[in-house]
């Protein structure tokens, strides 16, 4: 069963983001996160970190980012927005 | 000549000039030439060995720690700040180094890595000037030590030499009319050629380097084109193709006074070329092809008249380029060898490796043509190492890696074309009998295991994986 299937609402959406986030920046900590930070303000975030969440995302929620969506992630934020436009 | 001399020299003619600018530095060529004195005393006392290793994200301590290290008459051995514990320890063991010297945020990673015996110095743990009078060694042939991925899964030492350096950068000078009035901005990792390189221009000319510590923010990047008066940029092809979010108008306006960008041999679209053609209204885009082994040994200026956007270029002076075919046909397309003084003569105690090495060529194991000018295409690798936007991968590290998962039973990675990356990372995985294995599992596994450049980008489930009777994965079938 994948992810979308189990995912009734946003709350459980923004959970699995936010565990993306963590399993991609290893490092981030709870203190560290946040919804509005942007990539800039991430030492790390770096254009294979953005294919890292795109692919992990992709993976987990069974959609495919175009291009132009994935380059356009600046903050988790974003990344929720673009799920929420794909699952709806 | 060495980069020792290119710093004393530009102390003899600009003191009070800016040598390097970063975020908490300000140094001219005075205060950065006391500080590698200082540094490579305090480097003489720190190990005997040869080799002294530098792990740092990018910084003016870097580059001190850098030159104070070739001063002390010993080898930089550069290591990327992304190193996974088993390539560290493999790569600190080949170079038998006898210090590691990093920045305080990579010695807190370090601390995890508990395979690693080799003692570590933060940049903040060492005194700031020498405590005692050291005597510094003979001067050491060899200047840099990278460990670039070969064929196998073993990365490969490559020792540059200062008479390697000395040639290259002269012929980049020569070539891209770099001089002392340029101000350079720098995104790029000094830990890798290209970067490394475009420090050793900057040095040689005299000119100020401007350095970023990355190309993440693309923002900064252009804030900084404008606020430092720029006049040289250099970014890889991802990087370029990202700026051209921005509105055309906005880049025209940033990269007014740009004389020069130069970008490397990654795959670079042809779109990203045309647009920043029209975006330089004073200035030219320029790509060269080489490898740690054999840097700069091509140059491409992409100008108006000359339209082979997806070319290359010509081999540089003194630098020797064929394409060897051993097929039976009438193919032009070969296997690149180069040979000239920018080529290593050997690899850093590699007997295997140094067979690529036959009579002063280096068999590149890229495949590429000329046209009837002479103007070099690049058409792929000769073996399977994958390239990811300029990092190149074998494929077999990552088999290893996603076969310790349970319910895996076989596994192939391999290139996929990507229009960003040039390539990206795709794995065919057989699962186990009745094993529930999912994608976003097999994915976390290799983020925990794997550098963030080697992290497949695609994963299909399969019934088996096309192999020859010696059980060898029949890649081009993959392809």
């Amino acid at each position: 069963m994948i992810l979308a299937d189990v995912l009734s609402n946003e709350t459980e959406i923004k959970t699995a983001i936010k565990n993306i986030f963590f399993e991609v920046f290893s490092n981030l900590t709870e203190a560290d996160f946040s919804w509005e930070k942007e990539q800039k303000d991430y030492e790390s975030w770096d254009s294979f970190t953005q294919l890292n969440l795109i692919t992990l995302t992709e993976a987990k929620f069974n959609i495919t980012l175009s291009l132009e969506e994935s380059i356009g992630i600046k903050s988790a934020n974003d990344l929720f927005k673009c799920v929420i436009s794909h699952l709806k | 000549m060495t980069v020792i001399n290119y710093l004393e020299e530009n102390v003899k003619n600009y003191p009070e000039k800016m040598a390097i600018i970063d975020d908490g530095h300000h140094l001219t060529f005075r205060e950065l030439s006391q500080k590698v004195q200082d540094f490579s005393s305090i480097v003489a006392t720190l190990s005997e060995k040869d080799v002294v290793s530098l792990v740092s994200e990018n910084s003016a301590e870097f580059l001190i720690a850098y030159l104070g290290i070739i001063n002390s008459g010993r080898i930089a051995h550069l290591i990327p700040t992304e190193i996974s514990e088993q390539n560290l320890k493999n790569q600190l063991k080949s170079a038998n180094c006898g210090a590691v010297i990093c920045s305080s945020a990579i010695k807190k990673n370090l601390s995890n890595f508990t395979s690693i015996k080799v003692p570590v110095f933060a940049f903040n743990e060492l005194p700031s000037e020498p405590t005692e009078d050291v005597k510094i060694p003979k001067k050491n042939e060899l200047a840099y030590l990278i460990y670039t991925s070969g064929t196998t899964a073993e990365p490969k030492g490559v020792a540059v030499s200062h008479a390697m350096i000395e040639f290259t950068t002269k012929n980049i000078v020569r070539i891209l009319d770099y001089v002392e009035s340029d101000i350079d901005l720098l995104p790029l990792p000094l830990y890798h050629s290209f970067g490394l390189g475009c420090f050793h221009t900057s040095l040689c000319v005299g000119s100020t380097l401007v350095l970023l510590k990355n190309a993440n923010n693309l923002q900064n990047i252009l804030e900084s084109l404008k606020r430092y008066n720029v006049t040289t940029l250099a970014a890889i092809p991802v990087t370029l193709t990202k700026l051209l979010q921005f509105d055309t108008s906005i880049l025209e306006d940033h990269f007014l006074n740009i004389r020069l960008i130069m970008t490397n041999s990654t795959p670079i679209p042809k779109n990203t070329v045309l647009k920043f053609k029209e975006i330089l209204k004073k200035g030219h885009l320029a790509t060269y092809y080489g490898l740690t082994e054999a840097s700069r040994s091509t140059f491409m200026i992409f100008d108006e008249a000359n339209h082979r956007e997806e070319s290359v270029g010509k081999a540089a002076p003194g630098i020797d380029v064929k394409i060897v075919n051993n097929h039976d046909d009438d193919s032009k397309t070969g296997q690149i060898w180069i040979k000239g003084n920018n080529v290593i003569k050997k690899y850093w105690n590699n007997p295997e490796a140094d067979k690529n090495l036959v009579d002063g060529w280096l068999q590149t194991g890229d495949i590429g043509y000329f046209d009837e000018e002479q103007y070099l295409f690049l058409k792929g690798r000769n073996d399977d190492m994958i390239n990811v936007g300029g990092e190149k991968i074998a494929p077999y590290e990552i088999e290893e890696i996603v076969k310790q998962i349970s319910g895996v039973e076989d596994v192939a990675a391999f290139g996929i074309k990507h229009e960003v990356f040039g390539q990206t990372i795709k794995l065919n995985v057989v699962k186990s009998k009745d094993s529930d294995l999912e994608k976003s599992e097999i994915l976390t596994h290799c983020m925990k295991n794997l550098e963030k450049f080697k992290i497949p980008t695609k994963i299909d489930f399969v019934e088996s994986i096309p192999k020859t009777d010696y059980g060898k994965v029949k890649r081009f079938m993959l392809k």
